[in-house]
């Protein structure tokens, strides 16, 4: 009697591979960086805003899901008034993501939908981003942390984006946000307990663009880009 | 590492063109785990969740070791194959010589799979970087290749070339999996859990 063992390692290292797999599949739903699940149920006041000041926007119309079903972009720079804040804004298709950071305390993850040429995107804490955008800039408002900050900003190619790190470490969540402006300068918040009711957020460890990575004391961040373009993030 | 005079072949009575074809048929499957690893890896959005696993600091840390168990896994497998072979000077093969590399090479398998999961789950294919293009290439390479040396490993009447030159293969690319991802982890983050 011959047994195939080879066939036999192979299989289990293949059955190994898909368990793992599986397993990952349903792990991250309990770990997601939860800023961006709690972002789909905003809260009533930030949810009437976005109603308010676009009707049109949310649901986002079936015909025009279509036609923006491909459009892809995203924007990044400094909002106006002469102040360190930024603003990225990556759109995929109807969906948009934005992050917005003053480089330390202030910051908001916001999620929603770009439809017709208009953004409607809310965060925890009654974080809004309302505006406009085209092929070339999006403009409008944004709100985080009792903050309105009004903004022009253009596409942007990488390695300037839209980055974001999230991980676990003995039980704590750190996430973090970087914004990469077209001349380099980086502008990144960190939270290092974002489930927690009023988030403290710190300015973010300097990103290693190239490597992908970022070092937050003993831990080493993975980061992934947001970007519209790519699809990566969405 | 040509012809092993230790082991004898046996060649049993076949058709010329079978020889090619046991070496074709896994290679084809080999190539099309590595293409399916790729493509996967690269369609994909990366999520880039890292579970942690208790006692070591990231994600990144748990993988490198887990990586560089397995090369010294790979290690002990090209030592034994040596041993076996009869290529080292004054070293009979000892009977449990075979024993040692199978299970070597199993569980140095088996170490790398979690690795490689977390990679094409967590980060993906990826081009940013150079060492970055060669480790997604490398990986996917090296789990085709690994398949076709499960595959032939047990067809009989090859030639004697074909085992040695598929093991280094599958060597050389876990070695450089682990100088494009571990080593390079250690030596920018440092040694330690």
């Amino acid at each position: 009697m011959r047994r195939n063992t080879p066939l036999i390692t192979l299989l289990t290292g293949g059955a190994l591979g898909v368990v793992l797999l599986i397993a990952s599949m349903l792990a991250p739903r309990s770990k997601a960086p939860t800023g961006f699940s709690a972002a789909a149920t905003p809260t009533p006041a930030s949810a009437a805003t976005v109603q308010s000041s676009s009707p049109a926007a949310s649901p986002a119309p079936a015909a025009t899901a279509t036609a923006n079903a491909q459009f892809r972009a995203d924007y990044a720079g400094r909002v106006k008034g002469g102040v360190h804040a930024s603003v990225a804004i990556s759109i995929h298709g109807t969906q948009a993501i934005a992050y917005a950071c003053n480089g330390s305390s202030v910051e908001a993850w916001l999620k929603g939908t770009a439809a017709g040429g208009r953004l409607a995107l809310t965060g925890k804490n009654g974080a809004v981003l309302t505006g406009n955008y085209d092929s070339r800039r999006a403009f409008g408002n944004v709100s985080a942390d009792g903050i309105t900050y009004a903004f022009s900003v253009y596409t942007v190619k990488k390695p300037s984006g839209l980055y974001r790190a999230t991980a676990d470490v003995r039980g704590a969540t750190i996430k973090a946000g970087w914004i990469v402006l077209p001349d380099g300068t980086q502008v990144g918040s960190l939270e290092s307990n974002p489930d927690a009711a009023a988030p403290s957020a710190t300015a973010a460890p300097p990103l290693d663009v190239t490597a992908g990575t970022a070092q937050d004391a003993n831990t080493v961040l993975h980061v992934i880009s947001i970007s519209g373009t790519t699809g990566s993030g969405f | 590492m040509t012809a092993p005079p230790t082991i004898p072949v046996p060649l049993p009575p076949q058709r010329a063109a079978s020889g090619a074809a046991k070496i074709a048929v896994p290679s084809l499957i080999g190539a099309l785990v590595a293409l399916t690893l790729g493509i996967y890896g690269r369609l994909h959005h990366p999520t880039g969740i890292a579970i942690n696993i208790a006692g070591f600091t990231s994600p990144g840390y748990v993988k490198s070791w887990l990586a560089t168990v397995a090369t010294v896994f790979a290690l002990v497998q090209v030592g034994s194959a040596l041993v076996m072979y009869g290529k080292v000077p004054h070293v009979a093969a000892p009977s449990w010589i075979g024993g040692l590399h199978r299970w070597s090479g199993r569980l140095a398998f088996l170490l790398a799979v979690p690795v490689a999961i977390h990679c094409l789950y967590a980060l993906g294919f990826q081009n940013y970087s150079t060492r970055v293009l060669l480790h997604s290439l490398f990986g996917c390479a090296f789990f085709g290749a690994f398949t076709v040396k499960m595959l032939i490993l047990p067809k009989r009447g090859l030639p004697g070339w074909v085992l040695p030159v598929v093991g280094a293969l599958v060597f050389t690319l876990l070695v450089a999996l682990w100088f494009t991802s571990a080593y390079w982890f250690f030596s920018t983050f440092g040694i330690h859990r």
